[in-house]
C-alpha cells in the first residue's frame, strides 16, 4: 500500500497542472450531468403540481335521495386515488353558475332547479395517469347513481406523451454525458499509463502481478472521478445558495442520492482506470 | 536438478529468418554459464525466452522447474520473481529513485519496508551506490545504472541471475568491481547466466562456457 500511495503522490507531484486540469474537466462534465439531474427533478415536481390541478366531476342521478349523499361522499373519500371530495348541491351549483355568468340564469326555476348535484374529486398525484383515471371512471360508472363523469383525459394524455418524450431524450442525454465522463477518465489514465509504460513493463519483468501494477491506476481513476463528482455537487449547492429563482422551486436530489451518485461515479472511474492500463499489462 | 532447461528450441526472428535451430541448453542448480556470440546471434532473444518475453516456435523452455509457455502469465510472473536481471530487456524505472528501484523486488514480494530497508542499504553499500540512493535513473551515469540493476538483481537472493552484456559501457576499474561481485554471486550458490560478446574473457569459478554456432549452443 505504501508503494501505491507513493506512486499516486508522484503522479500528482510530477505534473500537478495535468492533474488539476483532468479534475476540473471531469468536474465540469459531471456538473453538466448534475444540472441535468436537478432540472429533471424540478420539472418533474412542476409536472406533478400541474397534473394535480386536474379534477374529476361526477354528476348524480336525479333518483339518488339526499339521505345517501353522506354515504356516497364517504365511499369516494375512501378510494385510494382520491385526495379530496367536494359536494355540490343543486343550490351550490346554482350559486356557482350565477358567479360564472354574472347573472342568475335560473330565475323562475326556484322550485325546480334543473342543475344536477355533483362531486368534485381532487386526485392523488401518483394516480393522475390516463390509465388510472380510466380505471377509476369505469369503476364509478358501474354504479347507476352517477349519470356523467367528466375530466380532461385528452389533456392528460398529451401531458403524459410530452413527459415520456422528454424522459427518453433526457435518458439519452444523461447517458451520453456519463459516457463522455467515463471516456474522459479512461483517456486521461491511458495517457498517464502510456507515459509510464517502460516502468510498467519493468515491474512485470520483475514478477509484479497485474493487480499490483494496475492498482495505482485504478485508485487514480477512483479518486479523480470521486473528487470530480463531489466538486461538481459542491458547485451546484453553492449555486443553489447564491442564485435565487423566485418563480421556480429548485428540487435537489437527496443527500443519500448524491452520495450514491458520487460513489457510483468513483467506481466507474476505477473501472476506467483499469481499462486505461489494461493494454499495457500484456508484457 | 536443472534450473534452466531448453529443449529443441526453434525460433525465427520477426522477419522470419531462423535464429535458433534445435538449440539445447541445460544449467544445473548452483552452476553458472557464460554464453558468448557475435551481434545478432540471439543472445538477448535467449534471455527473452527465459523470462517469457518471447516464446519458441517449437521446443520447450523450463526455468526453475516451471514451463515457460505462452498463455500461462501467472506461472511466468512466478518465474520472473525468482530471476534477477541486468541489461537486455531489464531496465530501471525512471519514476523511482535508485533505492526504490533496488527495493522493488522486495516490494513485489510483499516484504514490509522496516524489514527490507536494511537489506537495500547493505546491497547499495556493497556496490558503492549509497551516495546516489536518492537520485533518479535519468541523472545517473551508465556505470551507476548498471550497478543499480546489479544491486536489484541480487536483493531478494534470486536463485537465478541473468546478465546481458555485463561489461557494456563500463571502464576497466568498474568492470573489475562488477566481475568481483559476479564471482561472489556464483560462490554464494546462486546460478548465473551471462550472455556477452566474444570479447568476454573473464574467468568465473565453476562456470560452463558456450558459444552460439549456427543457431545452437556449442560447449567450449
Amino acid at each position: 500500500m505504501g508503494y501505491i500511495g507513493k506512486e499516486l503522490g508522484r503522479t500528482i507531484s510530477r505534473s500537478p497542472l495535468t492533474a488539476i486540469v483532468s479534475l476540473l474537466s471531469l468536474a465540469l462534465l459531471l456538473l453538466l450531468f448534475d444540472l441535468f439531474w436537478v432540472t429533471a427533478r424540478t420539472s418533474h415536481k412542476a409536472y406533478d403540481s400541474l397534473i394535480t390541478t386536474l379534477k374529476m366531476e361526477i354528476y348524480l342521478s336525479e333518483e339518488v335521495p339526499d339521505s345517501t349523499i353522506d354515504q356516497m361522499h364517504q365511499s369516494l373519500v375512501d378510494m385510494q386515488a382520491v385526495r379530496l371530495v367536494e359536494y355540490f348541491s343543486k343550490d351550490r351549483a346554482r350559486m356557482e353558475l350565477t358567479e360564472l355568468a354574472g347573472v342568475d340564469l335560473l330565475v323562475g326555476y326556484d322550485t325546480l332547479n334543473p342543475l344536477p348535484r355533483s362531486f368534485l374529486l381532487s386526485l392523488e398525484p401518483d394516480h393522475v395517469t390516463s390509465n388510472a383515471l380510466t380505471g377509476l371512471e369505469e369503476q364509478l360508472r358501474m354504479t347507476a347513481q352517477y349519470t356523467e363523469i367528466i375530466y380532461d383525459n385528452e389533456w392528460l394524455k398529451e401531458a403524459e406523451s410530452s413527459k415520456s418524450y422528454i424522459l427518453k431524450v433526457g435518458l439519452v442525454l444523461g447517458s451520453l454525458i456519463l459516457l463522455t465522463a467515463l471516456f474522459n477518465t479512461a483517456n486521461s489514465i491511458r495517457l498517464m499509463a502510456r507515459a509510464r509504460a517502460t516502468g510498467i513493463h519493468q515491474m512485470l519483468l520483475l514478477g509484479a502481478s497485474r493487480t499490483f501494477v494496475s492498482l495505482p491506476f485504478i485508485l487514480e481513476g477512483l479518486l479523480l472521478s470521486g473528487l470530480s463528482a463531489i466538486l461538481s455537487w459542491l458547485a451546484v449547492l453553492y449555486a443553489k445558495k447564491h442564485v435565487s429563482l423566485p418563480q421556480i422551486e429548485i428540487i435537489l436530489p437527496s443527500f443519500q442520492e448524491i452520495a450514491l451518485f458520487c460513489l457510483a461515479v468513483a467506481l466507474l472511474g476505477a473501472v476506467s482506470g483499469f481499462l486505461g492500463v489494461r493494454k499495457l499489462l500484456r508484457y | 536438478m536443472a534450473i534452466v532447461e531448453l529443449n529443441n528450441i526453434h525460433l525465427k526472428t520477426d522477419r522470419g529468418t531462423p535464429l535458433f535451430t534445435n538449440l539445447n541448453f541445460c544449467l544445473s542448480e548452483k552452476k553458472s554459464a557464460v554464453i558468448v556470440g557475435p551481434a545478432g546471434a540471439g543472445k538477448t532473444s535467449l534471455v527473452e525466452l527465459l523470462v517469457g518475453l518471447r516464446f519458441p516456435d517449437s521446443g520447450s523452455v523450463e526455468v526453475l522447474g516451471t514451463a515457460v509457455k505462452r498463455g500461462q502469465f501467472g506461472k511466468i510472473l512466478k518465474v520472473r520473481k525468482n530471476i534477477g536481471g541486468v541489461g537486455g530487456p531489464f531496465g530501471l524505472m525512471d519514476s523511482l529513485t535508485v533505492a526504490e528501484n533496488v527495493a522493488m523486488p522486495l516490494v513485489i514480494a510483499g516484504e514490509p519496508k522496516r524489514i527490507f530497508r536494511g537489506t537495500v542499504d547493505r546491497t547499495l553499500s556493497e556496490l558503492s551506490l549509497l551516495p546516489v540512493s536518492g537520485d533518479y535513473p535519468r541523472s545517473l551515469t551508465r556505470v551507476e545504472r548498471t550497478l543499480t540493476q546489479l544491486a536489484r538483481s541480487v536483493v531478494t537472493h534470486q536463485p537465478l541471475v541473468i546478465i546481458d552484456e555485463p561489461a557494456a559501457g563500463l571502464d576497466q576499474a568498474t568492470s573489475e568491481r562488477v566481475f568481483a561481485f559476479l564471482k561472489a554471486i556464483t560462490l554464494s550458490g546462486r546460478s548465473l547466466i551471462i550472455v556477452a560478446s566474444e570479447k568476454f574473457q573473464t574467468e568465473l569459478p565453476g562456470a560452463d562456457y558456450y558459444r552460439f554456432s549456427h543457431g545452437a549452443l556449442k560447449a567450449l
